[in-house]
């Protein structure tokens, strides 16, 4: 028998040539199943480890506890003294945890039922001027911004929230149009084919396939919206940057140090929190090998 | 006043802002820039490493801008060193994370055949894997810049320099009839600065991307 008959077999001599898992079927490369180079996953690790759970708040912890030390030691002047007393550094962090919840929550309930409509087949059209917008958007400064919306509606924690919205809004709204188009053509046609509505697509198909992205828009909002949050206190909206702005003018560090220490704490802790939701809310069969 | 009187006025003053505001950004940018590089170039071939740095750098940008500054200056004090050092800062992890991402996405195969001409190992990074990395690193320098503008603009109130100050002059007069004008200044003048850097990064993509490798 001659060698050029044996190829057909899949061992013939040919075989040596084709890298490891790969046989030669009448002179063209065939995949090997088993030798897949990627091995079936082992037991499923567990998505929350402890530590992840415990790492950062002990940091965290550690730093609050330092700082607390610290300033309990140290002499304040009547003028720090009266910034820090009172209940007012409680005060601005509770107002500062409101202003970034509050903000999110609008950013979330506008960017996206707004990215899932640019995504239809009817709105599609006005999505790349959206992306336009949102690269303007993101070259303006945040504190322009609210100063602008400052005259304009002038100061208070309200016009804060909206300076904070807007600015947070095209960003979760681009991460969300981005994530729904990079869905599979292929998954939207199969649902297609077995006779789904528009709705039951969206609803059955596309938004679990978005979740992950979905819960990343949440992340991202929130740890822009802390960020934002800070600069509140230029248009009268309270929180922990009252705390930053008033250590620099009166200059007292120590009233600035509290201020930006318990920012940093906030500002840590939220992304914590989000990246535990994210790890927790992801659809088991979305985690990313 | 109107707008237009305003900057007619008081031009000098806003091109003096103007070009601190880009000349403070553009260094920060180059620092960013060497630092980022070099922390991608030593952690991308170690897991851990290359880990420890885009975590590491994550957490710097989870940080609100205004406390970062908040605590440089009790160790630097107001001006120009707490700006730098923040502008720097915030501006590697797009950076580091883009040369760590592009340098481990480079075609092992092609940096085998590097070996197999004979290319050192710097050989291979600096005429290999640098050039084919370089896209996605010019990407996240457009991303750190955008991001540098804005931070710029809040420094001021460290006294740093740039137009962040025609904002905030403008936010301590409010109520008087020049304030919307000099808010309206500051913001429209970072967003033409922003608009500007990005149009120069497109034009430096074209003339620094291998011809071999664009899209």
């Amino acid at each position: 028998m001659s060698p050029s008959h044996q190829s057909g077999s899949g061992k013939g001599p040919a075989a040596p040539t084709r890298p490891p898992g790969e046989h030669d079927v009448k002179g063209h490369a065939f995949h090997d199943e088993e030798s897949d180079p990627s091995p079936a996953p082992a037991a499923p690790e567990r998505r929350i480890t402890w530590r992840k759970l415990v790492v950062l708040p002990a940091v965290l912890a550690v730093i609050l506890v330092i700082t607390y030390v610290w300033i309990t030691n140290i002499h304040l002047d009547s003028i720090a003294e009266n910034s820090l007393s009172g209940g007012n550094v409680q005060l601005r962090w509770w107002q500062h945890v409101r202003l970034t919840a509050i903000s999110t929550f609008w950013v979330l309930i506008i960017a996206i039922p707004l990215g899932i409509a640019l995504t239809r087949r009817r709105l599609r059209k006005a999505a790349p001027a959206f992306t336009a917008l949102a690269n303007v958007g993101q070259a303006t400064p945040a504190i322009g911004l609210l100063a602008l919306l400052v005259i304009w509606l002038g100061i208070g924690p309200r016009t804060a929230i909206i300076g904070i919205v807007i600015y947070a809004v095209l960003p979760v709204l681009s991460n969300t149009v981005a994530g729904l188009r990079a869905i599979e053509p292929n998954m939207i046609e199969a649902a297609r084919g077995m006779g789904m509505s528009g709705r039951g697509v969206l609803l059955k198909v596309e938004l679990p396939l978005a979740v992950p992205l979905i819960l990343a828009g949440v992340r991202t909002a929130l740890v822009l919206n802390v960020g934002t949050a800070t600069l509140a206190t230029f248009g009268g909206g309270g929180g922990l940057g009252d705390l930053i702005t008033s250590g620099i003018q009166t200059q007292r560090m120590p009233v600035l140090i509290i201020g930006s220490v318990l920012t940093v704490v906030l500002a840590l802790l939220v992304d914590w929190l989000a990246s535990l939701a994210e790890l927790a809310l992801t659809p088991r069969g979305l985690e990313e090998r | 006043m109107s707008f237009w009187e305003y900057l007619i006025t008081r031009h000098q003053q806003l091109l003096t802002d103007a070009f601190q505001h880009v000349s403070a950004v553009f260094q920060c940018m180059v620092i960013a820039t060497v630092l980022g590089v070099i922390i991608g170039v030593v952690s991308y071939r170690s897991g851990w490493g290359g880990s420890l740095a885009i975590t590491s750098t994550a957490t710097i940008l989870t940080i609100p801008s205004l406390a970062a500054i908040g605590l440089l200056i009790p160790l630097v004090g107001l001006g120009v060193a707490p700006t730098v050092i923040t502008l720097t800062l915030y501006g590697l992890l797009p950076i580091v994370r883009n040369s760590i991402v592009g340098l481990r996405g480079v075609d092992p195969s092609l940096v085998d055949a590097a070996t197999g001409i004979g290319m050192s190992r710097t050989a291979r990074l600096c005429r290999v894997e640098l050039p084919l990395a370089w896209p996605p690193i010019l990407t996240g320098i457009r991303v750190s810049t955008q991001m540098l503008m804005g931070i710029a603009a809040i420094a001021a109130y460290a006294s740093g320099p740039g137009l962040g100050n025609e904002i905030f002059r403008g936010i301590a007069s409010l109520g008087s009839a020049n304030a919307i004008n000099q808010v309206l200044a500051g913001t429209l003048g970072i967003v033409i600065l922003a608009l500007l850097f990005d149009a120069a990064y497109v034009l430096l993509g074209r003339l620094t991307i291998p011809r071999g490798i664009r899209a």
